[in-house]
């Protein structure tokens, strides 16, 4: 004879499990997709789902795919990857990362930081939002600086730094680059001078 | 023009003091209760009750009344000092593209749903300067401008995505917050 318990559980999935898998194949935004790869990313976004992941950026990657003529099978190949960097991502920052910094952490991931980079800036900026942080760090690299240096530059910032201060950095090293410094020099220099700042007083 | 004695005679004149009627305020309250009696006010009625009735409290239920008053106003200033949390603010970013032959220009990206129609890019007259503002809550945006309908074009001012999964780029644009 079934437990009550047992009835709840029951009770749960019938009523939650058909509209979670409704909400992926519901979202009208995913009728933008060929009817061959449809089912493939919503299972693919089901999943996500399933084990808590935020499933808006992989629904923005395939429309991205959708629009610019991607073939399904890369569109699939590339929310497969984008979901699995979310939950690389979420590993690395803790279960309670927002959505936000889930993605800026799978940037940061596929722009080549390790998972303990992510760790280590989570735990530099405390209770604070990470987004920012990881999303310098990425944007530095897109803008050539080395994996290494941009990692090091932004884990020295990471600790005092407020977001403002961050966006200021990264602008500093992108003018820099603009008019013709090597990207690591320009991180260098600037992190350099943002220390200094930060510790007045010291040559 | 006045000379300094005038002006003086003036400034002493009004600092002079007035001696005032002592019966003034008599006269001035017997001529208001003389006047007929106006509309009958709402808020009496709510006023006579509550002046009408004795309230007693208990010591215990004194200090029940003053914890839910604390927890009212502990709420309301909870809510108050933290609205981004409920709503986060929105901001309106401008995005720019010079492309002076494109009949058209469309911003797409992640915060139109990567749909050309919703975000169509204003031409300012004179030139090829295109733009478009969009209001943005926290969050981290891919985002590419559509010219002509065809050809896909990165925002020079703004990092590039390192992850080019579809053959064309995208830029990146961070709105801090969350």
């Amino acid at each position: 004879m079934m437990r009550a318990s047992g009835y709840a559980v029951l009770l749960s999935f019938c009523l939650v499990a058909p509209f979670s898998r409704a909400a992926a194949q519901g979202d009208p935004r995913l009728e933008r997709l060929d009817e061959a790869t449809r089912p493939v990313v919503v299972a693919l976004i089901d999943s996500a789902r399933a084990v808590g992941l935020p499933v808006n950026p992989l629904v923005e990657r395939a429309l991205e795919g959708a629009i610019k003529g991607a073939p399904g099978a890369t569109i699939a190949t590339a929310v497969r990857r984008l979901a699995a960097d979310l939950g690389r991502a979420r590993d690395a920052l803790g279960p309670g990362a927002s959505p936000v910094e889930l993605d800026a952490g799978a940037a940061a991931l596929r722009a080549g930081a390790g998972p303990d980079v992510l760790t280590r800036l989570r735990r530099a900026r405390g209770h604070r939002p990470v987004t920012m942080a990881l999303a310098v760090l990425t944007d530095l690299v897109a803008r050539g600086v080395p994996i290494d240096t941009a990692t090091t530059a932004v884990l020295t910032l990471a600790a005092t730094a407020r977001d403002e201060d961050l966006v200021d950095f990264r602008r500093a090293v992108e003018r820099d680059i603009a008019i013709g410094a090597p990207p690591a020099a320009a991180a260098s220099i600037r992190v350099n001078a943002a220390a200094r700042e930060a510790r007045p007083g010291r040559p | 023009m006045f000379d300094d004695d005038a002006v003086e005679r003036v400034v002493r004149y009004l600092r002079r003091s007035v001696r005032i009627d002592p019966a003034l305020d008599h006269r001035v309250m017997e001529e208001i209760a003389a006047l007929p009696a106006g509309p009958a006010v709402p808020a009496g009625g709510v006023w006579r009750w509550l002046t009408g009735h004795r309230l007693t409290l208990t010591p215990l239920g004194a200090l029940g009344l003053a914890a839910a008053f604390v927890v009212a106003v502990v709420g309301v200033w909870r809510v108050r000092a933290a609205p981004d949390a409920v709503e986060p603010a929105l901001r309106g970013f401008q995005f720019v593209l010079v492309e002076p032959h494109a009949a058209n220009v469309s911003l797409v990206g992640d915060f139109n749903d990567w749909d050309a129609t919703r975000t169509p890019m204003h031409r300012t007259p004179g030139d090829g300067l295109w733009s478009a503002v969009v209001p943005l809550e926290p969050g981290r945006y891919r985002y590419a401008f559509l010219i002509d309908g065809r050809l896909w074009v990165a925002d020079p001012t703004a990092p590039t995505t390192r992850d080019d999964d579809f053959g064309a780029p995208s830029s990146v644009l961070t709105v801090g917050g969350l």
